[in-house]
């Protein structure tokens, strides 16, 4: 059955299961992220209306984008 | 110990450093090792793939798809998140391939991580077992080789080779004579 053990590791029982969840959330997330900040750079936002939108720093989003994206 | 390094097996190092910031990952990996020894083709390493009959582009795909910055549709599933429709939606903002080809940023200077050091080690340990004055990248190959259950091993092993074949075709391309 495996929709049952789709649904019993989505309750989040197995840590195993879950941490890679998680870790995938996290790579997703960061993928998406810099799509976005690229993309909003090609539009000529400046680094602070990213930083605004992400609610981080302008300084945390020129370290981590600013080589990438000048 | 980089004093006994090839001027080869040295850039390898220092290209590991760029291929494992454009990967977006937060170390340089073993896999990123890996991947420099084999980049110049001229090189001991990229000369024994050739001889297995491996191309290193084919070689950066399969690690990439084994290594640690994979997304995974089905741990995604178990908190419903459905990546076939993210991969659509993101395809139509930013074009085919966008998700997959996206990578995280990373800031600064690289370190090297457990499993690159541990390639390190592993290369000087062959340079030893061969009795060979200088590490070249046919050593980083064959320690990667030798790395078990990390992105680097796996990929050669995806090809169907295990370390006896690369070995073969390391000893065998050293034979030929090097070019470094």
């Amino acid at each position: 059955m495996p929709d049952h053990t789709l649904m019993t590791a989505a309750a989040g029982d197995d840590p195993a299961e879950g941490l890679r969840a998680v870790r995938s959330l996290r790579v997703l997330a960061d993928r998406l992220e810099a799509l976005q900040v690229e993309r909003a750079r090609g539009l000529g936002w400046p680094w602070q209306q990213i930083a605004d939108a992400l609610g981080v720093t302008r300084q945390a989003v020129h370290k981590k984008y600013g080589k990438r994206f000048p | 110990m980089f004093e006994r390094f090839t001027r080869d097996a040295r850039d390898s190092v220092a290209r590991a450093q760029d291929m494992a910031r454009s990967a977006g990952a937060d170390r340089i990996g073993a896999e990123h090792l890996l991947l420099a020894a084999v980049a110049d083709p001229g090189s001991v390493a990229a000369r024994s793939l050739d001889r297995l009959g491996i191309a290193p582009s084919s070689l950066a795909v399969s690690v990439r798809a084994l290594g640690p910055d994979v997304l995974d549709a089905e741990a995604l599933a178990l908190v419903g998140v459905d990546l076939e429709s993210v991969r659509t939606q993101v395809e139509a903002t930013f074009g085919p391939g966008a998700l997959d080809a996206a990578t995280a940023p990373s800031t600064g200077r690289l370190a090297l991580g457990p499993a690159a050091k541990k390639l390190l080690e592993l290369a000087l340990r062959e340079a030893i077992r061969f009795a060979s004055h200088r590490i070249d990248t046919g050593h980083l190959l064959l320690a990667a080789a030798r790395m078990d259950g990390a992105a680097a091993a796996s990929a050669l092993a995806w090809f169907g080779h295990d370390r006896t074949a690369v070995e073969r075709a390391v000893v065998a391309t050293w034979a030929e004579g090097a070019s470094e």
